[in-house]
């Protein structure tokens, strides 16, 4: 109980937020609308998962929504010019790992600080990606949206198939061995070296796996509409890393877990709909996620004075 | 023999003469126009109102510009023309500063100059033919969605942000007009989303919910109208709540043909490549001159000026009958 006090707290303030909702405005929970936003936060969770594990291997990724982007619009011009679902998926993946392993070799392979890096693909993404497409959508044939599933069915795919995925990665994180060399490189690389790890080779792979991720997320929102902008994914990196961090995975590695990831997503994921719902102004909305994120880096600097003492 | 070569002098003067009249006399007046960027869909559309005033004129029509938005590569292109000796320059300025410079020096070389869409330092050209006043663009909006709902009724907004100045000023415009003309309707929300689609049918979504009364959702940003959309189709409330808003064809067309969307506000760009091609010929042959306040412009009838801006005027609606003539 002690253990998990963090994750517990997010978890509390959650359970707060929703039955302050219940009270005061039970139309949030009115079940089409909640769907509908819960099916726009399925790629967001996809990507924190990811996210997850590079900072819990004290490294960090800036650069998902750059590659997000990349992703939705290669995606969407493959399946624009008649490509199969079934192709045009594995494609994303791959160019998002692709993406994540050029990450991967310069951080890992080069030992430059990742923050720098990512700073790097994120930008130099992001303006190619203006330059060649000058924030032109993409249109996609309507066999793409929902896959072709009724809009209700294609929904709860993607909903399940987010919540099924974090279910297999947080126990894998716990339970297989390369999910607790993750937390071995993260906490004290030199130890886990010591011990028979390679942490070079953890870091390089874990930025593989966030790119895959995000190709993979691309595709799990481009199911959700019939065209992309170009401009999607930006800022998807603070969205991420905010849940992440919010939901108790330290910054300073080698602590925290994907539940703790996923609530801190839905408690920041509320804050926008509920304000909407109570009729407040929107200029309150990013004070309170502020506010949030505030609240969780005090609550862990309070934690580690707590155990240096 | 300075004698000999004077003349020879001379005779390659008459030739050269006589070969620059022949090419002025066959090839007419030239107007070279400079778009941000030439393979962009939406200057596209500006060419052809451009290329219907150049016939109708009997005008030879240069149109060049960068590949990419590319403020140095139009500069490139101004100094090029300048050295062909064009009639007239029309420009749509990627760098305000930056392309003026050489726009002041094609002034010197007896070159008119005006801008189209985005204009230039005032002092680098005669007028800027201006697309839409931030007033117009907002009584534009104001009054498609009051036509829309019958003047009655819940009306929510997107914006790109809540900070960002053209937006706040439309946002203001169509304020005003909302409480000068139409007081059964009330604006419930204005909530941003950074420009993003997805995040604009996120925030349609929970206003939809939040609020049942809802009869229509004006988004002023681009983005903001295929997003909202997708929330109405996706809620259900196709042709229950109405979306309308600043946007460009290409993106809505979908949404506009499936009767989601209503209408889209936007300038018509082939009338605004076709007014600028207009005015430029009327300063190459002086008919158009500094303190006019108004201006003709071929079929398309008389334009206001206002100081050095030619108005194109009331924003353009495009809707289901329309849409399909755009492609931008």
């Amino acid at each position: 109980m002690k253990r998990y006090f963090r994750e517990l707290s997010v978890l509390g303030a959650l359970a707060a937020v929703l039955v302050g909702m219940a009270i005061f405005a039970p139309a949030f929970f009115s079940p089409q609308p909640l769907l509908s936003l819960l099916t726009r936060e399925a790629p967001t969770l996809v990507v924190a998962c990811g996210m997850a594990c590079v900072i819990i291997t004290r490294q960090i990724d800036i650069s998902v929504g750059s590659m997000f982007s990349v992703c939705s619009v290669c995606a969407g011009l493959l399946a624009a010019r008649g490509w199969p679902l079934l192709l045009v998926l594995p494609a994303s993946v791959a160019l998002g790992a692709l993406l994540g392993a050029v990450n991967g070799l310069l951080v890992a392979g080069l030992r430059l600080p990742s923050i720098v890096v990512t700073l790097a693909t994120m930008v130099t993404l992001r303006q190619g990606l203006n330059l060649v497409r000058q924030g032109e959508f993409v249109n996609l044939p309507d066999r793409i949206q929902w896959f072709g599933l009724s809009q209700m069915a294609g929904q709860l795919v993607l909903v399940g198939a987010s919540v099924v995925f974090l279910v297999a990665l947080a126990l894998a994180m716990r339970h297989v061995a390369a999910g607790r060399f993750v937390y071995a490189v993260g906490t004290d690389a030199e130890a886990a070296r010591l011990a028979g790890i390679r942490p070079q080779l953890v870091t390089f792979l874990v930025f593989i796996f966030i790119g895959a991720l995000t190709g993979l997320a691309a595709m799990m929102n481009l199911a959700q509409s019939p065209q992309v902008q170009p401009l999607s994914g930006a800022g998807l990196e603070l969205k991420v890393i905010a849940a992440v961090v919010v939901g108790g995975v330290a910054i300073s590695g080698g602590r925290g877990n994907l539940w703790g990831a996923f609530t801190g997503l839905l408690l920041l994921a509320c804050v926008s709909p509920a304000l909407i719902h109570l009729h407040i102004e929107a200029y309150w909305e990013k004070a309170i996620q502020g506010a949030i994120i505030l609240l969780a880096v005090v609550a862990d600097g309070l934690r580690a004075r707590g155990l240096n003492r | 023999m300075k004698k000999i070569l004077l003349h020879l002098c001379t005779a390659g003067a008459v030739l050269l003469a006589s070969l620059v009249t022949a090419t002025a006399a066959d090839s007419k007046l030239v107007v070279a126009m400079l778009p941000k960027s030439k393979g962009n869909a939406y200057f596209i559309s500006c060419k052809v109102g451009a290329d219907k005033a150049a016939k109708e004129l009997g005008i030879q029509l240069l149109f060049d510009g960068p590949t990419d938005s590319n403020a140095a590569k139009q500069n490139e292109i101004v100094e090029n023309w300048i050295t062909l000796g064009v009639d007239v320059i029309a420009v749509a300025a990627e760098n305000k500063e930056g392309i003026s410079t050489a726009l002041r020096k094609a002034q010197k070389a007896g070159i008119k100059v005006l801008t189209f869409d985005a204009d230039a330092m005032t002092d680098a050209r005669s007028f800027f033919v201006n697309q839409a006043t931030p007033e117009g663009i907002g009584q534009g909006l104001m009054d498609e969605a009051a036509r829309l709902t019958n003047s009655e009724g819940e009306f929510a907004m997107i914006v790109a942000s809540l900070t960002a100045s053209n937006q706040r000023e439309w946002q203001q415009h169509i304020e005003a007009r909302l409480k000068e003309k139409y007081p059964k309707m009330k604006l419930v929300a204005v909530r941003p989303c950074d420009d993003l689609k997805d995040k604009a049918q996120s925030e349609a979504t929970a206003l939809l919910s939040a609020n049942p009364k809802l009869k229509l959702i004006m988004a002023i940003c681009s983005p903001g109208v295929p997003g909202a959309a997708e929330a109405v189709k996706q809620a259900g409330l196709t042709g229950k709540v109405k979306v309308m808003g600043l946007g460009l064809p290409n993106e809505n067309k979908r949404y506009v043909h499936a009767g989601v969307t209503d209408s889209i506000i936007l300038w018509n760009t082939g009338d605004l490549g076709y007014l600028a091609i207009y005015a430029g010929v009327a300063l190459a042959k002086d008919e158009l001159k500094k303190g006019a306040k108004t201006f003709k412009a071929g079929s398309l009838g008389t334009f206001s000026i206002a100081g050095d801006n030619i108005l194109l005027g009331k924003p353009f609606i495009f809707n289901k009958a329309n849409i399909d003539q755009f492609d931008f």
